[in-house]
């Protein structure tokens, strides 16, 4: 009995044989309605900045840079693969591709950048009503800082309502010792 | 010439070990559906391990001295063997005895490894490897001495000879006590318990890094190559001493096959607790001992 | 979901607690919140306790906002009955003090640990009072939930600090098991006392992989970002989290979702659980150093992660449920290609099955080892698998039906043996109902539509919802409270695993050293889901090489031997 089961498990191998893969030495590609990088079709964005307000780890920015020029950034540090900002478009300008080979150490291979030129309002001369819908602008009142392109740590000020002198008041502020055995 | 023979020897050991252990991963691989490492893959964790830092974690001598301790007592209990059926050039000054001793002296100096190591999970481990060497160093020194008993001799060519001399019930009961204690010695699944786990961390190896663990490694290795010599040159030995290529390519082959069945009995049964595998050891004493003594009645 | 028992229980408590009952906010039949003074809330929980019910756990949020001061509620689940009882209590913010439940039900003592901790609650009677989820060096008197603390508070952090475990009985030593070790998945510490082999006792320590989920939900994002931050509670119930976090909000807020979208919510629920159950085979087969087990049945598992690559578009994080139903539909190739892997795992899995079932050794690693008998389960609130191994048949797609479950037919495995065996045969078992419910999904799967509701307004603020999915590892527990501006004010986690990590050093007493990691590993322990509540804890920004030299005598002083 015991021997019987110990050759049934030898023996499990032998249908499957050996399933390790040769990736990378061979390609492996992706099935069909994998969600890998978004790519953005910069022909069919309008700059509405609903995948922006809608990513849910926040990695899609939209700037006004002057009256006819709106950027948008796609920062994919912390792109989840989600395909929310692909579901909402409504010019259907990104699509999911299926690329997941995305290590790289430098940055720049994996963002993408749009820029935009917009037209103006005939009544006010303006791009429209950007203080209010652009996403970016509503982060920086709320204290996100992102002065600049080229600065892409976006660093929530969210502790610009909490008093430092909080932390003061606590009895612990110094250095807490090691806790007694 | 002697001592030419005698490096031949230990060169051969040296060179083979880390290919058998090589051999028993592939295999194992193979079972569990995988590719596996190549063969010779050993033979580069050990180079990689020489070449780090040699870190004393424990700082004090003992952790040093421990690895040096078990590599040199393992190499000097292999010179002492014969080669080809002939006695070694050390034959006048050691036997069987000696052998026992140098063994035993390398599995303690993994115990003082472990316990200099100060780490409780290295005592946890030290204490079964002391369990495991005190039931199952008996077992070894009693498939010796039956060889000595049958052939009149300490002397450890004699022993080796008697062992597969007369083929009585003694000869049976030994062998058969011997391949079941065989996983036990080679510190294979299901008897891999000091070392290795997932449980205690690899018990007394925890704190070795670098070249020591490289050591360790080594003598882990050449012991069980060793054990499976033994029963290559002394249970197996059909065909008395041919020419000195042709034993050890014999050898050779009996090993790589007692490295097969380790493998296939390795990947197909989990890790025993330390009680069970010692009511397990504490019956292959009792037989061993039975042997020994059909063995002196002359059976 | 017997009317009759949720009108039992009001007259009960009405008649009890006289003026301490407040009163009940009128919901759905299945859900009972009632409202009661804080000096009756004890009282309240002996009450529902005697009726029947089982204690699931305590929720506390900050309602300063509202003026309300600190809430507490406990949930307690009715089996038989269908139905959740919760009762609430409010104290001012000027005295946050409650009873403490310990004394009747020693399962809350976390749940009171943790809002001791983040919300600066006090509880007289709380039989043990030291710090559970906020780590050592954390100031006293900033109470992380509280809504005036941001979600990225950074304190300046502590070295030498360390927290206070109990002292080993004498005549054991102590084994540290912890935070790193191999025989974990994730951060944990398990400080087991033992006498040679034999272990004494153990004390844990753990809510080291505490992330500030909870809090940031609760700050950051809104309701339809939640689910891929719910999915990313654990790294194997993914969709459980999120499916569970969804059903809360829609019973928050009133939503109905179609019926296709539910039975592909079960379609993806179940191929988690067909996915986890191989998984833990494996992982048990790896603790006890049967490594072949290990391979093969992540082998098997394999396929299962190929068909939700294809279906969902990522092996693990399925990012298939918003609020109002799912993203994606099931076409009928779809249909096809998980019928064909299901019926060549089914086979596999038999073959497997077969293979190990009768093994010798691998019961003499198993059988006997961490026995719990059926009365200390009950005790402990234990759920899942681990209960039903000891003879509790408890499973939430049939005591409270949620998704598509009240339409399917399926058996519950349930068996009496009590130790870590049981709980092997019992995941094996609901590995086949898992295929069998998935085919009947796929057969029995209507065409109405929308996939995803499209809501009408926003969804109403101040409601209360309370959802219950059975994860691979127990029974997980989501409490929704609605806010404003599309948040939810609170979202309140119970992961199965944190009413079983709690009976783990009963199960450990008197077993063999070398059965430590079988028997945790027989809870599956997901400690990720485990601690999620409040914020990472970073270092500060300031950089230094230590020195060799350093680096060494550091770790020698912090050996445990010492």
């Amino acid at each position: 009995m015991w021997l019987w089961t110990k050759i049934k498990q030898l023996t499990l191998f032998r249908k499957a044989g050996r399933v390790t893969l040769k990736y990378p030495f061979e390609p492996r590609p992706a099935p069909e309605g994998f969600r890998g990088q978004p790519l953005w079709d910069h022909t069919k964005c309008l700059g509405c900045a609903g995948c922006a307000n809608h990513c849910p780890a926040r990695t899609i920015f939209l700037r006004d840079l002057c009256q006819e020029l709106r950027v948008l950034l796609y920062d994919s540090s912390r792109c989840t693969y989600c395909g929310r900002c692909a579901d909402l478009c409504p010019e259907k300008a990104i699509t999911m591709s299926d690329k997941y080979e995305l290590a790289t150490d430098n940055r720049e291979d994996i963002t993408q950048t749009i820029e935009l030129f917009m037209m103006t309002c005939q009544r006010c001369g303006r791009c429209y009503d950007m203080e209010i819908k652009n996403y970016l602008d509503r982060l920086q009142t709320l204290g996100y800082r992102y002065d600049s392109l080229q600065v892409r740590k976006v660093i929530r000020l969210s502790t610009a309502e909490f008093q430092p002198e909080w932390l003061e008041k606590t009895s612990t502020y110094s250095r807490p010792e090691r806790l007694e055995k | 010439m002697k001592a030419a023979v005698v490096t031949l020897n230990l060169l051969y050991f040296l060179a083979l070990a880390p290919l058998f252990e090589g051999v028993m991963r592939k295999l194992t691989a193979r079972i569990q559906s995988r590719q596996g490492p190549p063969v010779y893959q050993p033979y580069l964790d050990l180079a990689k391990l020489i070449g780090k830092d040699n870190f004393n974690s424990a700082g004090n001598w003992v952790f040093r001295l421990a690895p040096l301790l078990a590599f040199s007592s393992v190499l000097a209990a292999l010179s002492l063997l014969p080669v080809a059926g002939r006695a070694s050039w050390f034959s006048g000054a050691s036997d069987l005895m000696t052998l026992i001793y140098l063994l035993t002296l390398s599995g303690f100096s993994l115990l003082l490894g472990a316990l200099a190591s100060g780490n409780a999970f290295s005592a946890v481990g030290a204490s079964r490897e002391m369990m495991t060497i005190v039931m199952l160093e008996p077992v070894l020194a009693m498939s010796l001495i039956l060889g000595a008993v049958k052939s009149g001799s300490f002397s450890l060519a004699a022993a080796l000879s008697g062992i597969g001399g007369t083929k009585g019930v003694s000869y049976f009961l030994m062998l058969s006590v011997y391949l079941l204690a065989l996983q036990a010695f080679v510190s294979r699944q299901p008897f891999d318990i000091p070392e290795a786990e997932v449980e205690i961390l690899e018990g007394p190896y925890l704190e070795y890094s670098g070249p020591n663990y490289a050591l360790f490694r080594y003598t882990l290795n050449l012991k069980r190559m060793f054990y499976s010599w033994l029963l290559a040159a002394g249970f197996l030995n059909f065909f008395g001493s041919p020419g000195l290529i042709l034993s050890l390519v014999l050898q050779t082959a009996v090993i790589l096959v007692v490295c097969v069945v380790v493998s296939v009995i390795g990947a197909t049964h989990p890790r025993f607790r330390i009680d069970q595998a010692l009511k397990y050891y504490a019956v292959l004493v009792l037989l061993a001992l039975v042997a020994v003594g059909f063995g002196v009645k002359g059976f | 979901m017997d009317l009759k028992q949720k009108q039992e229980l009001l007259k009960l408590l009405r008649a009890e607690l006289k003026d301490g009952f407040l009163g009940e906010e009128p919901s759905g039949e299945n859900r009972l919140w009632a409202e009661v003074k804080r000096e009756a809330l004890v009282r309240a929980a002996e009450l529902l306790l005697q009726a029947g019910g089982r204690y699931q756990v305590g929720i506390g949020y900050d309602a300063r906002k509202s003026g309300k001061g600190f809430a507490l509620i406990h949930s307690f689940a009715f089996d038989r009955d269908g139905l959740i009882a919760a009762i609430r209590a409010f104290a001012p913010a000027e005295d946050p003090e409650f009873d403490s439940l310990t004394p009747i039900i020693p399962g809350a003592g976390w749940s009171e640990r943790e809002y001791q901790d983040l919300l600066g609650l006090r509880f007289k009677n709380l039989s043990n009072g030291k710090r559970l989820v906020l780590s050592d060096d954390w100031p006293e008197g900033i109470y992380p939930l509280r809504a005036d603390i941001p979600y990225d508070l950074m304190p300046p952090s502590a070295e030498e600090v360390a927290f206070r475990l109990e002292q080993a009985p004498p005549g054991t030593t102590v084994i540290p098991f912890g935070p790193f070790h191999a025989s974990l998945h994730e951060p944990a510490h398990f400080s087991v006392f033992v006498d040679g082999e034999n272990i004494k006792g153990c004390e844990y320590r753990g809510f080291m992989v505490h992330r500030g989920i909870e809090k940031l939900a609760q700050t950051e994002l809104t309701y339809n970002d939640i689910p891929f931050l719910a999915e990313r509670i654990c790294g194997i119930c993914g969709s459980v989290h999120s499916v569970n976090y969804a059903q809360a909000v829609e019973a928050a807020s009133g939503l109905k979702i179609s019926r296709r979208a539910e039975f592909i919510r079960v379609v993806l629920l179940e191929l988690e659980r067909l996915h986890s159950h191989l998984l833990w085979l494996g992982v048990a087969g790896h603790l006890i150093g049967y490594d072949t087990v290990f391979m093969q049945a992540w082998r098997i598992r394999e396929k299962i992660m190929w068909l939700a690559e294809s279906l969902t578009g990522n092996r693990k994080t399925y990012g298939m449920v918003i609020i109002g139903g799912v993203r994606r539909d099931i076409t009928s190739d779809q249909a096809e290609n998980i019928k064909r892997v299901l019926g060549e795992v089914e086979k596999e899995m038999l073959q497997l099955e077969k293979a190990i079932i009768k093994d010798k050794t691998i019961q003499r690693r198993m059988r006997g080892v961490g026995y719990l008998s059926r009365e200390e389960a009950i005790r402990w609130n234990l759920v899942g698998p681990v209960a039903r191994a000891r003879g509790l048949a408890l499973d939430s797609r049939k005591d409270h039906p949620y998704a598509a479950y009240d339409e399917l037919v399926f058996d519950v495995p349930v068996v009496e043996d009590g130790d870590v065996w049981g709980t092997m045969v019992v995941r094996i078992k609901e590995v086949y109902e898992a295929i069998r419910i998935i085919r009947q999904c796929l057969d029995k799967m209507p065409a109405d539509r929308p996939l995803a509701l499209e809501l009408e307004g926003p969804i109403p603020p101040g409601k209360q919802g309370l959802s219950v999915v059975e994860a691979p590892r127990g029974e997980a527990v989501h409490y929704v409270l609605t806010g404003d501006g599309q948040q939810p004010e609170r979202w309140r986690v119970r992961a199965p695993t944190y009413p079983n990590l709690q009976a783990v050093p009963a199960m450990l007493l008197d077993n063999k050293l070398a059965d430590f990691p079988i028997i945790v590993g027989s809870i599956d322990p997901c400690i990720s889901c485990t601690d999620r509540v409040l914020v990472v804890e970073l270092r500060s920004n300031s950089k230094r090489l230590l020195k060799k030299e350093e680096l060494e005598s550091i770790s020698r002083k912090m050996r445990p031997g010492k």
